[in-house]
């Protein structure tokens, strides 16, 4: 079967993506070089196979995939990425664009956030997932999904100092 | 229930790292690379490993044929004997006299056994070009020849393992 899409199109729907899959993908593997194979992974599978765009949570299902295998494939990686998630998860390369003290703030309140609830943030904010999608993605039910959400922006407005 | 929307739109400001020149040059060169290439390690080819073992078994029949070839199977031309009653003889030969004509010096076939010791499931693949799976089966087994000369009592044993891969088409329900 041919592939139907255009380089461009590829292209459009990586610079669209990309930014939200790194980041995604930075929520198990604190390497930004390590997220980048992984999304490069994921994504280059994802489009040779013709799968369509609209399936997002196939896509990040793969790129949740190929990041657990990843990590299982070398254990030292794991215990270091463990290591590395468990300090204060100060990452040399900053996973956000920051303007100002309070996205300063917002950012590191983030940080501080359960995984689990973490990632269906980063999935639904800046991925723009639907609870479906975020299930389909994470292996958990719908509403699984819509309850970590509310928990983590109710633990991150507890984090946050009041304005 | 609390309204998260302030929340959300905070968070929505907040804006990913953008991502890298490089990154963005690598997803194009894998895009264009073909994809047999991204093959895992782990998948082995069915033409390849077909090829291997068709050389390997190849080798092991042609010496196996080598070896038959060299024993002579055929009783010699002379002691061509067709069951009859035999006439009694004139003349009482010394008993081990009789026998020794009568057993052919040479190497007879006396066995050939085949003993799989060890098959095992390898799971599911892909051929190339194929959208049916198929089932991979390794059998590990050790072959064994003797042959045997009646008349002195020497006996040839060869024995070599060999292994086999079955492909076996699974057909979905």
């Amino acid at each position: 079967m041919d592939n139907v899409v255009t380089h461009e199109d590829w292209k459009v729907c990586f610079s669209e993506l990309g930014p939200g899959l790194v980041l995604f993908a930075r929520q198990w593997v604190h390497s930004l070089a390590d997220a980048e194979d992984i999304v490069q992974e994921a994504f280059v599978r994802f489009w040779k196979r013709n799968h369509s765009i609209e399936s997002k949570g196939l896509l990040y299902a793969m790129v949740r995939t190929i990041a657990l295998d990843v990590i299982r494939r070398d254990s030292r990686r794991a215990r270091r990425e463990a290591a590395a998630m468990s300090e204060t998860e100060q990452s040399a390369q900053p996973q956000f664009q920051i303007e100002d003290e309070s996205q300063q703030a917002l950012a590191a309140a983030l940080e501080l956030l359960p995984k689990d609830q973490r990632q269906v943030l980063v999935m639904k904010i800046w991925n723009e997932l639907t609870f479906a999608e975020i299930g389909q993605a994470l292996g958990v039910s719908q509403n699984t999904a819509a309850s970590r959400y509310r928990y983590g922006l109710a633990a991150l407005r507890k984090t946050l100092p009041p304005q | 229930m609390n309204d998260f929307s302030d929340l959300e739109s905070q968070l929505k400001s907040l804006r990913p790292a953008p991502l890298r020149e490089n990154f963005v040059a690598r997803i194009e060169k894998a895009m264009i690379a073909p994809e047999a290439d991204k093959d895992p390690e782990n998948v082995i080819r069915p033409v390849q490993f077909q090829r291997r073992w068709i050389a390997g078994l190849s080798l092991a029949a042609a010496a196996a044929v080598l070896l038959l070839i060299r024993v002579n199977f055929k009783t010699p031309a002379g002691d061509k004997r067709v069951a009859s009653v035999s006439p009694v003889p004139t003349i009482a030969a010394p008993l081990e006299t009789t026998q020794r004509q009568a057993i052919p010096n040479t190497l007879i076939p006396s066995g050939a056994t085949q003993v799989v010791y060890h098959k095992r499931d390898e799971g599911l693949l892909f051929a190339q070009n194929s959208d049916q799976p198929m089932r991979r089966m390794r059998s590990i087994t050790r072959e064994t020849l003797q042959w045997r000369n009646p008349s002195t009592g020497a006996s040839l044993r060869v024995s070599y393992p060999s292994e086999q891969i079955e492909l076996i088409p699974v057909s979905g329900q």
